[in-house]
């Protein structure tokens, strides 16, 4: 089985580094905070908008989590890392946020970079379907982003953090507070019903 | 079972499309900017609404520490409320003081009201008889009173007057 691929930010900080990070936000130090918010708005935002598919969304609920993370930071005893505890609170925000709007979706996608139409591997999986190269990586987006919205929160997330954003079954078990056997099964169903949307574009078996 | 995975090992593959889908350039610049202004706002309106609010959530904290003050501040309340009512203008503008009287000697109005025989002069008088036998105002008496004063000032203030031609 092939290892998520890597993550898409910088690599993670030092911990000491981030500890006193953390020591002074506790203390009230906003330029420390605001350093914690540098390193990791990256990640939370594109966990988010991943669970949304929604830009604007993101953006709102990626604020609150960090603004809500600050004022909760009394409360942070350090038992789990402040990535995975951040990521929590961000997680449970945006599940709320989903169930509050039901099936109400509306995506607004970002747009693709420049590195998309020189992936191999999408190519790969494009050329075969449509001749027309650009239109089919948006069709594609769009399709694969529907696909995603018609899976449960949870089921949404396993495959937001894992194939998406490359965190481990450990890192993700962390965050969502269950065992790693939960997240495997939930990644395999999520994957199984992927599949079956996603099955004109997948090619032939 | 390797079929399986070869599908899913596609899938991937093409989920690996979304780490391709990024904010607008420049977004992630004032990101964190954004979030400690909020930050910052929010504390700054916290602090206006907690000063503005601090009396009273003193007061209501004291409820929270000790029930009996809530009871007493309850009927002291209570309280408060029955002396407004009990001394509130009636509609003619005189105070219902009397109600109290009356409520201190109940026996006897109850007689008057209930022995209609015993007490005919607001009758002989032509007067309307209330049906609430508890207030007797007797405004005759009281203006008939106040006529009899009048007269006797008056006669006590003006002399008789003697003419020279009489």
């Amino acid at each position: 089985m092939a290892e998520p691929a890597a993550r898409q930010d910088s690599e993670s900080p030092a911990p000491v580094d981030e500890e006193e990070l953390v020591r002074r936000a506790r203390r009230g130090d906003l330029g420390a905070y605001d350093d914690l918010v540098r390193r990791y708005q990256e990640r939370i935002y594109a966990t988010i908008y991943h669970m949304t598919s929604n830009h604007e969304d993101a953006n709102d609920l990626a604020q609150e989590s960090f603004i809500k993370a600050f004022q909760a930071l009394k409360s942070f005893k350090g038992g789990s890392s402040f990535y995975t505890w951040l990521y929590r609170i961000a997680v449970n925000k945006t599940i709320n946020f989903l169930k509050q709007r039901k099936n109400r979706t509306h995506m607004s996608l970002n747009d693709l970079d420049f590195n998309a139409e020189h992936d191999p591997d999408l190519m790969a999986l494009i050329s075969d379907k449509t001749p027309r190269r650009e239109a089919g990586l948006t069709e594609l987006q769009e399709k694969l982003n529907a696909a995603m919205l018609k899976l449960s929160e949870p089921h949404r997330l396993v495959v937001a953090l894992h194939d998406v954003q490359g965190l481990s079954h450990d890192e993700i078990a962390k965050i969502m507070d269950c065992n790693i056997g939960t997240v495997r099964s939930r990644l395999f169903y999520a994957r199984q019903q992927l599949q079956g949307f996603l099955s004109d574009y997948l090619g032939p078996t | 079972m390797n079929e399986s995975e070869n599908n899913f090992e596609s899938l991937r593959r093409l989920l690996a499309l979304k780490r391709h889908e990024i904010p607008p350039p420049g977004y992630f610049n004032n990101f964190s900017g954004q979030v400690v202004s909020r930050i910052r706002a929010g504390e700054t309106a916290e602090t206006r609404e907690i000063a503005g609010l601090s009396w009273l959530l003193k007061f209501l904290q004291v409820f929270e520490a000790k029930p009996a003050f809530a009871g007493a501040f309850a009927c002291s309340l209570c309280l408060l409320l029955l002396l407004g009512i009990l001394y509130a203008e009636g509609p003619d503008g005189t105070p219902k003081a009397t109600f109290l009287a009356a409520l201190t000697q109940p026996a006897v109005s109850l007689a008057d009201a209930t022995s209609p025989v015993l007490s005919p002069a607001p009758a002989q008088q032509g007067l309307m008889v209330s049906t609430n036998p508890v207030f007797s105002l007797e405004p005759d008496a009281a203006l008939f009173g106040q006529q009899n004063s009048l007269v006797q000032l008056q006669s006590s203030l003006v002399q008789p007057v003697s003419l020279p031609g009489n």
